[in-house]
């Protein structure tokens, strides 16, 4: 468990000793400076700052919701709420067999859709790769985009995927979590639909407040009984 | 904007099946606009300005009033000029640089929505005949996009206008010269109100926000002033309309428009 959480804003020194620097931190001389606004943690051998808001940073194997933006004869351009764009190639979707000459990539997928994809690879140098070639992945036909802060998706899941569990209990709505933020609702009922997202929604703005979980079931139950 | 926002497929699925229904995704009635607050006297310094919100869309609007050289086929008359601008911060796909056609679109518009209104008499704005006359510039700048600029912009550069002191010049040696003290309100003829309405489908609504702006096949924009004489309109998008759409809309102009007219007249009063 990690002990020292305290809020920090770029430039302070969150502690100096022997630790390795993570994320949102740098090692100046002995110290370790924050280079975000966020929470700062300190483990046994580490140390991070968890950004309050900014842009989502991919990861190797994270689940993001990808948006269509463009695509060339050989791969389409994913929106991925980062700074960098996401590359998911022809090859991805049509098969090792792919022909720039016989395949048209519009349509499979064209600008506007939605996209649950994995991040294949990334490295920082270049374009995160994505893929959607996986169970569970591929174009969202239906539902509504929810957009929150990257840094609290840990916050929506909960511990072990409880909150939303919750969420998705009381709402009888399907939701799907990218990491990069985006969130995909579906629902059969429209009721369920407008409460799941607006429990969503609390989260984002909430995701600061201690008995976040209470407060979410109690406005789920709650507007159950009027 | 330089590039242009792509809309997710979804949002424009649920945006058409609501119109079916007769709704919109943020619960405004198709002929309602948004909740339109001015604040006056955003920019102490200058000789008139406003910071508006229509919705979560934000404009700040300066005007400067000085001494210009008038054109030479209307030296009877002072100047009026309107600008517009987005700052990079006012969404994603701003860019900074030369602006872009849309935005040189929105400055025209909103200028010539006033200009074409007579809003302004520029004919009371001249120091001396063929030399001299005042100058009004209204510059806009867009803080926050969240669609319809058009007549975001419009209301700043109206409500700034209306809450605009002019000092007072005369030539002395050949050179208009500042008479100290002499602060006066412009001479206003009438206020017009810019509506701007898009087609979606076969469905008509009055201030598109953004995604609604994304979404729409066409657009129309109209200014009316006091009387409810159209004055200025100007039309975009790739869809045409019908003649029973354009007649619609210019009712719609002027219903919507005495509403927000309303609104603009109680800053006039507060200058006063």
């Amino acid at each position: 468990m990690a002990d020292k959480r305290k809020y920090v804003i770029p430039g302070d020194v969150i502690t100096s000793g022997p630790f390795r620097p993570e994320q949102n931190v740098v090692l100046e001389g002995n110290n370790i400076v924050a280079t975000a606004v966020g929470i700062s943690e300190i483990y046994e051998d580490s140390v991070k700052v968890i950004p309050l808001t900014g842009k989502y940073i991919p990861k190797i194997n994270d689940l993001v919701i990808g948006k269509v933006i463009s695509h060339t004869s050989l791969s389409w351009e994913l929106d991925v709420n980062s700074c960098y764009v996401g590359f998911l190639p022809a090859q991805d979707v049509f098969g090792r067999d792919f022909s720039t000459h016989a395949d048209e990539l519009s349509s499979k997928l064209k600008t506007g859709d939605l996209v649950a994809a994995r991040i294949a690879n990334f490295d920082r140098t270049r374009d995160p790769l994505v893929t959607i070639s996986d169970r569970d992945l591929g174009k969202i036909d239906d539902g509504v985009l929810v957009k929150i802060s990257p840094s609290k998706v840990p916050r929506l899941i909960g511990k072990k995927g409880s909150m939303i569990q919750m969420i998705e209990m009381a709402t009888n709505a399907a939701v799907t979590i990218g990491q990069n933020g985006w969130v995909v609702i579906s629902c059969e009922t429209e009721e369920g639909l407008s409460k799941a997202k607006r429990a969503v929604e609390m989260v984002n703005e909430k995701a600061h407040i201690a008995n976040l979980t209470d407060l979410i079931k109690d406005m789920l139950d709650g507007k159950d009984e009027s | 904007m330089t590039s242009t926002s792509v809309i997710d497929e979804l949002k424009r699925a649920q945006i058409l099946e609501l119109l079916e229904q007769g709704k919109r995704v943020d619960g405004r009635a198709l002929d309602e606009s948004r909740e339109l607050k001015i604040e006056t006297n955003a920019i102490p310094k200058a000789n008139g300005s406003a910071r508006i919100y229509l919705g979560d869309t934000e404009v700040i609007c300066g005007v400067k009033i000085q001494p210009d050289r008038p054109f030479p086929d209307t030296g009877d008359k002072g100047l009026f000029m309107c600008t517009a601008e987005l700052l990079p911060l006012s969404h994603p796909t701003v860019e900074t640089g030369p602006p872009q056609p849309p935005v040189i679109e929105l400055a025209r518009v909103t200028d010539r929505g006033i200009r074409e209104s007579h809003m302004i008499d520029v004919s009371q704005l001249v120091i001396e005949k063929d030399k001299s006359v005042v100058g009004v510039f209204a510059d806009n700048v867009v803080v926050d996009y969240d669609g319809n600029l058009f007549d975001a912009c419009s209301y700043a550069a109206t409500a700034a206008l209306l809450n605009s002191k002019t000092p007072t010049w005369e030539m002395v040696d050949e050179k208009p010269t500042l008479v100290e003290g002499e602060e006066k309100q412009l001479p206003i003829n009438t206020i017009p109100v810019s509506v701007t309405m898009a087609k979606i489908g076969n469905y008509i609504v009055v201030d598109p926000n953004g995604d609604e702006w994304d979404v729409m096949d066409s657009r129309v924009t109209i200014t009316t002033d006091s009387d409810g004489n159209i004055c200025a309109l100007q039309k975009g998008g790739s869809d045409g309309f019908t003649q029973d759409e354009i007649n619609q809309c210019g009712d719609l102009s002027i219903k919507v428009g005495a509403k927000i007219r309303e609104q603009l007249k109680s800053v006039q009063q507060e200058t006063q």
